[in-house]
């Protein structure tokens, strides 16, 4: 176990190494220049070209590369062309709401693959209908479903707030985050559902399930002790893998339910080619989800040393 | 690093749980797929008008008589610009899916029939392509290179082939561990006919198999890739944009946006369900 956790973190450290590298290298070849960009328009060459000194933007490629490390590790992204705030500032304000709304998409996601595994599985009657809407929904464009959401539920039947994050009271910011966490939750719940479903069945064939029940045990007491457990595990790794994948989601979901998060940020830096902004929200998300799925293995492999 | 083939969502398709179509089907959906395909390809000819310029009164409803399925905020035909845009979208996912079916069977099978430090490496950088977020790569790196279609199929491309990659090599390692490729490479047959005749039919259906079920994926993160801005730039049409362009319309009129939307819920849903069918013809384990 020990060795397995020591490799993993070698693994982990390298993975987050080439992140950083292929951001580091896309932010070298998109257009904008950070010394024009902090100089603005009018600027001289020859002014330019001192800015680009100072900035060390005339070092070579390794050089620059280790200085855009060490800031990013203090959490240093230098300043947005669009909010003209350091990039760190807009992201600390915008990272809890991605982290509300990914746990509350994962709490969904978690309950409609319950539901659909449970439903297949133990044959509930009229169930079907409900998995066959979640299985053409999970093939839809999220914007699609975040537009229909809103159209439904808010513009028609006025169940739901269809935008921002809700202030005053928990009551509120609860109904602000149903839409958007579900809309965000169906793709990851169909996965999850489907190998949950799959280990549900295996496990209810197994010799040991039907040794339970001819020994009178009640259906509750079969499912508990004898089916959950031994079912759930395929599914927990997928589960770890489909939190990562919310993380990446959120970027579409963000922006069109204006949830003030790092995806409608990020959403909001592209039309002006804000590189920094883009550049930080990737290497953070994407650590967030490569330490996420990492966790995951890690978790797995403790619940079945078989894996290590 | 683990050696698991990371099931992303694309491959979740080809996981146990999803049930199996019949023959007859099978073939109905595989012709769906053939017939989605030529709308695409005839999508121009069918569209009744001109997709970028104006050619009625703006917004107007679903039915009306000359325009189907109504016109946008400046008057253009709704009908035209989603054909034209559903020909992109459909092409588009294609290619990103045969590009990286192409690249990474390649390097799945160097590595595969290479073995030895030459499957060591080429593995080694596939896992490391494999744990970075492709979404959020794919998303970066055409923001870097600047939207444009033909930056965007490079970008999706580039994140896409890793996974074939990895499937590749497994198939291959697999096949070549069978009594008939020992046969045949005891018989004296080269290192080119071995791979070309005894390992690769081996390996085709559950790489295409999968290619087929992979198909929807793409279509679904092209389309999101196109609503953030970095598809085609404005007066295109294309699926994606043309929703994200037109959310203001969502209250007052709300099939603009929709429809768009709705025409890559028909391509990735039609891509999927002919996946399965095609899985069935073809009879693979995965």
């Amino acid at each position: 176990m020990l060795r397995f956790l020591l490799r993993r973190t070698g693994s982990l450290i390298v993975v987050l190494l080439v992140l950083s590298a292929v951001v580091f290298l896309l932010q070298q070849v998109s257009p904008g220049d950070p010394a024009r960009a902090a100089l603005g328009a009018n600027a001289s060459r020859a002014a330019v070209a001192a800015e680009r000194h100072r900035l060390g933007l005339d070092d070579p490629l390794a050089v620059q590369f280790l200085r855009f490390l060490g800031h990013a590790v203090r959490g240093d992204f230098g300043t947005s062309y669009r909010t003209h705030r350091p990039v760190a500032t807009d992201l600390a304000s915008a990272f809890p709401a991605t982290l509300e709304l990914v746990l509350a998409a994962f709490v969904v996601a978690l309950l409609l693959a319950a539901l659909f595994a449970a439903s297949s599985a133990l044959s509930w009657p009229f169930a079907g209908i409900g998995r066959g809407v979640l299985l053409v929904v999970a093939t839809a464009p999220p914007f699609l479903l975040a537009l229909v959401g809103i159209v439904v539920f808010y513009a028609r039947l006025d169940w739901l707030p269809g935008s921002g994050r809700g202030e005053g009271g928990p009551g509120s910011e609860l109904a602000h985050l149903v839409l958007p966490a579900t809309v965000l939750a169906i793709a990851p719940a169909l996965a999850i559902g489907r190998i949950l479903r799959a280990g549900l069945e295996a496990t209810l064939a197994a010799d040991h399930v039907r040794t339970a029940r001819s020994k009178g045990l009640g259906q509750a007491a079969v499912l508990g002790r004898h089916v959950v457990r031994n079912a759930i595990g395929p599914s927990l790794a997928m589960s770890g893998l489909q939190l990562g994948f919310l993380f990446a989601g959120t970027v579409v979901v963000e922006q069109v339910f204006s949830w003030p998060g790092m995806g409608n940020y990020l959403a909001s830096s592209i039309p002006t080619s804000d590189y920094p902004a883009i550049a930080a929200v990737t290497l953070v998300l994407g650590a967030v989800y490569v330490v996420v799925n990492t966790l995951a293995d890690v978790l797995q492999t403790a619940a079945d040393p078989r894996l290590a | 690093m683990s050696t698991v083939v990371l099931p992303r969502r694309a491959a979740l398709a080809t996981l146990p749980g999803r049930r199996r179509t019949g023959r007859r089907t099978a073939w109905t959906l595989v012709a769906l797929l053939a017939a989605l395909t030529l709308l695409a390809v005839v999508a121009r000819l069918l569209a009744p008008d001109d997709p970028i310029q104006p050619v009625a009164a703006p917004q107007l409803p679903l039915g009306s008589p000359e325009h189907l399925l109504g016109t946008d905020a400046i008057g253009r035909d709704v009908l035209s610009r989603t054909l034209f845009g559903l020909q992109t979208s459909w092409f588009s996912a294609l290619a990103v899916v045969a590009v990286g079916l192409l690249v990474g069977g390649a390097v799945g099978v160097a590595a595969g029939v290479g073995g030895g430090w030459v499957d060591a490496l080429l593995m080694r950088v596939t896992d490391l392509f494999l744990a970075l977020p492709s979404t959020l790569v794919a998303i970066a790196l055409v923001a870097a290179l600047g939207p444009g279609l033909r930056n965007t199929l490079l970008g999706m491309s580039i994140v896409w082939w890793p996974y074939y990659a990895r499937l590749v090599r497994a198939e291959v390692r697999s096949v070549v561990a069978r009594p008939h490729v020992e046969a045949a490479r005891l018989a004296g047959v080269g290192r080119v006919r071995l791979v070309l005749r005894h390992v690769l039919p081996g390996v085709v259906p559950t790489a295409v198999v999968t290619a087929s079920l992979d198909i929807g994926n793409v279509v679904l993160l092209l389309a999101g890739l196109s609503f953030l801005g970095l598809g085609q730039p404005a007066p295109a049409a294309e699926l994606g944009a043309d929703t994200a362009a037109n959310t203001q319309l969502l209250l007052s009129a709300w099939w603009v946006p929709v429809v768009p939307g709705v025409a890559v819920l028909l391509l990735s849903l039609v891509a999927n369900l002919a996946g399965d069918g095609i899985r069935t013809l073809l009879g693979t384990r995965r």
